[in-house]
């Protein structure tokens, strides 16, 4: 009996190193930083999953594997007589079936890295060992994708803070970081600018490139290491008060559908406006905010009767109801025709020409781009952290990436592997010059 | 409003809002579907069982944990969407200085109007089945008040456990796909119609419907009532024959004829009490506590799963 198990061990532990080693070669093969993470349990799946360009199904399938153990392990103290053994049992097969699929799904991204066609996942499946070793060492075997490692620094920080402006906003972002598990990921790093009271700047950015991140990070949402101040208070200091003065408009009509305009606001005004505010004077605020967003004729209306233009209006309507000094908008024409969406940025530049910053996120912004002051843009540098490539006047933004447009400046910062130049580092290093010779040249 | 530090409205005044919001979703959002599809479900079981409901032992066990099942249903059903089908809009709102304590409080009294609304169809509907209900009072001067907030606790717990998973999970279809195994897990480890022992039956002790099935069974005098199943098991062999004599019928005849039939299920009954089911102002008040006690528990819980909605991926 005791034989019987000790050989069953002994087998499976062959069988591991097996494996082991042959997903350590596949890694080698891969061009994998630290192959010999192939010899860790769970470790080595999420590692897998790297390799075979599936992140997201190694990191899972890792976290299963854990719950798999702790299973395994109540097994062992449970004893195979218990008769409470049938509740890790339903754990370890809803768990193991769990883990099979994700497996499938890692190893079809290996089948894709390495160039062979899907029907080797059953010899993966069944035979996982020997097709491990053959894949590992068999010279044939070469895959047509190498991982990607970004173990590149990036392009180096300036570390040169803005000063604050008595009116307006000042953004002095060292880092923004997450920890990803277990790894650290610089999400945000070296911005530093003043914007101006009355100042409307477009956010550029391509996909990934931290625009919301920042946006996040000003606003005083998801701090980041910075300090940001908006007319000379700190909005991390005093967020709990500060946060009335920014109006953030995502993406989305977040609003409640079977509420009417005119409820939406009010209720908006309870929330965002100081207690001290009378209920006749939030009314007043409310009747002369549907005034100038052109929502009075259909203030008694649902909001689920309402057009796409009109929703957008109504969203802002609800974040301007308190009149914030400072002003945020997630791509506010998404779904909104040219006409439409030129009305609206109108709008928003007469809010900038009150006395606000407005900064507004968009994919379209040629079609508008007369109406801003400023450009901020931000790229993925080559350690793919969001980067400032550029702050500054419209005007002046076309001469120094040299395009003609937004649309070719996005493409020009986006990375090779997004259709785009890939030539962020360099507008990012050229970004910082510009800005110590403005920093040296005030000074002087 | 620049550099604003006036105070903003607290707690209190933000539950009125989202009072309101819930109301008008009520009338708007045929969130009043659930009061006349409660009366539906109380109908046909009140049907099916309702004829030996509070009248033998298995009857009682049987209509009171069909009447156990029928609170729960309806509390899972009343709000196990109503968070996550909004959580984009509580994230923009939290953003804008929604106290989520101040929202969980208004959706427990929105949520405790319904399981009112709910618990006095129930009965209505059980009454018009004729259900016979218990007419000793233990806790109330009335019985049928007593029962009404029995059935109240079990369904407003319900409730606010599917609140709490409505506020952890991220979408309607997760939630949707939670709900069928908390349901059967109430089911199954009621402690009343399933026998269970040992772990198993320590189990129970977290599940609503047991809590709801012990009051249910205490306030129906469930120990005092008569036990039929052996009678009938016995009535369908009267025809047994042993040498040409029928012994069950003979010993069924005598019975009969003797007026000792009411007397034997009685003792029959009183063979099979269960403590746990004893009718006592105690009792009754005990298994109340608890279910406000997982009220207390599974709100409190929303809120903390609320308060990470900030972390939500765009």
């Amino acid at each position: 009996m005791l034989t019987s198990e000790v050989y069953a061990n002994v087998r499976l532990a062959v069988l591991w190193i097996i494996t082991s080693y042959g997903y350590y070669r596949i890694m080698i093969k891969c061009a994998h930083p630290q192959p010999k993470l192939a010899f860790i349990p769970i470790v080595r799946e999420y590692q897998l999953g790297i390799t075979a360009r599936r992140e997201k199904e190694g990191r899972t399938l890792a976290k299963l594997e854990i719950f798999l153990y702790i299973c395994f392990l109540l097994f062992k103290i449970l004893g195979q007589e218990s008769k409470y053994i049938i509740i890790p049992t339903v754990f370890v097969l809803a768990i193991g079936f769990a883990c099979l699929i994700y497996s499938f799904r890692i190893l079809s991204g290996l089948c894709g890295v390495f160039g062979r066609k899907k029907r080797w996942l059953w010899l993966w499946i069944f035979f996982e060992p020997l097709t491990s070793i053959i894949w590992g060492v068999d010279k044939k075997f070469v895959p047509v994708l190498k991982l990607e490692i970004i173990d590149d620094p990036g392009v180096g920080e300036s570390g040169t803070l803005v000063s604050a402006v008595d009116n307006g906003l000042t953004v002095n972002i060292t880092k923004r970081t997450v920890i990803d598990f277990f790894r650290k990921k610089y999400l945000l790093k070296d911005i530093h600018l003043n914007i101006p009271a009355g100042h409307m700047v477009l956010l550029l950015g391509g996909s990934g490139a931290g625009k919301t991140t920042f946006v996040n990070a000003v606003t005083g949402y998801e701090q980041a290491d910075a300090s940001i101040l908006l007319n000379d208070n700190d909005l991390y200091k005093d967020y709990k008060e500060m946060k009335y003065d920014v109006g953030f408009v995502p993406q989305q009509d977040l609003m409640r559908e079977n509420d009417s305009v005119i409820r939406t606001l009010m209720d908006a005004a309870t929330l965002r406006l100081p207690e001290s505010v009378d209920r006749a004077s939030r009314r007043e605020r409310v009747m002369q905010v549907l005034e100038e967003f052109g929502l009075s004729s259909i203030r008694n209306s649902l909001v689920e009767k309402l057009s796409g233009g009109q929703k957008k209006r109504l969203s802002i309507a609800m974040e301007f109801i308190s009149d914030p000094s400072l002003f945020i908008l997630d791509e506010p024409d998404s779904g909104l025709d040219g006409v439409v969406a030129r009305g609206l940025f109108e709008k928003l530049r007469e809010i900038a020409d009150s006395g606000k910053i407005v900064i507004v996120i968009t994919h379209t912004p040629d079609r508008v781009i007369d109406l801003f002051d400023d450009v901020i843009v931000l790229a993925k540098d080559s350690s793919r952290t969001g980067r400032l490539a550029y702050y500054g006047p419209v005007e002046d933004v076309y001469g120094f990436f040299g395009k003609e447009s937004m649309e070719q400046i996005l493409l020009s910062v986006n990375q090779k592997d997004e259709g785009g130049e890939g030539r962020a580092d360099e507008f990012v290093e050229n970004y910082m010059e510009r800005a110590r010779e403005l920093a040296v040249g005030k000074v002087g | 409003m620049s550099g604003n530090t006036q105070k903003h409205i607290g707690r209190l005044s933000q539950v009125g809002i989202y009072l309101g919001k819930m109301f008008r979703m009520f009338i708007y959002q045929n969130d009043w579907k659930v009061l006349p599809m409660s009366a539906v479900i109380a109908g046909l079981v009140a049907f099916v069982v309702g004829s030996n409901l509070f009248v033998t032992q298995e009857g009682t066990l049987l209509g009171t944990f069909a009447l156990s099942c029928i609170c729960i249903w309806n509390g899972f059903f009343n709000s196990i969407q109503n968070v996550c089908r909004e959580r984009a809009i509580i994230k923009r709102e939290h953003r804008s200085g929604l106290h989520i304590s101040a929202y969980v409080a208004a959706h427990m009294i929105y949520q405790a109007f319904l399981c009112l609304c709910q618990t006095v169809i129930t009965i209505g509907v059980c009454m018009y089945s004729k259900v016979n209900f218990p007419s000793v009072s233990y806790i109330t001067p009335i019985a049928l008040v007593d029962m009404g907030i029995t059935i109240f606790l079990t369904t407003y717990s319900a409730d606010m456990m599917s609140l709490m998973i409505s506020s952890w999970v991220r979408t309607t279809t997760a939630a949707m796909t939670v709900m069928p195994f908390l349901l059967i897990f109430q089911l199954v480890f009621s402690g009343g119609f399933f026998a269970l022992s040992g772990f198993a039956e320590k189990i129970t002790n977290v599940t609503i419907a047991k809590w709801g099935l012990t009051a249910l069974c205490a306030q129906g005098d469930y120990n005092s009532l008569p036990m039929v199943s052996l009678w009938n098991a016995i009535l369908k062999m009267r025809n047994v024959e042993y040498d040409g004599i029928k012994p069950i019928q003979e010993i069924m005849a005598y019975i009969e004829n003797n007026n000792y039939r009411e007397e034997l299920l009685l003792k029959c009954a009183e063979y099979n009490q269960n403590a746990q089911y004893a009718s006592t102002s105690s009792n009754i008040l005990g298994c109340w506590g608890i279910l406000i006690l997982f009220i207390i528990l599974y709100s409190a819980i929303a809120v903390v799963g609320l308060e990470f909605i900030d972390k939500d991926k765009r």
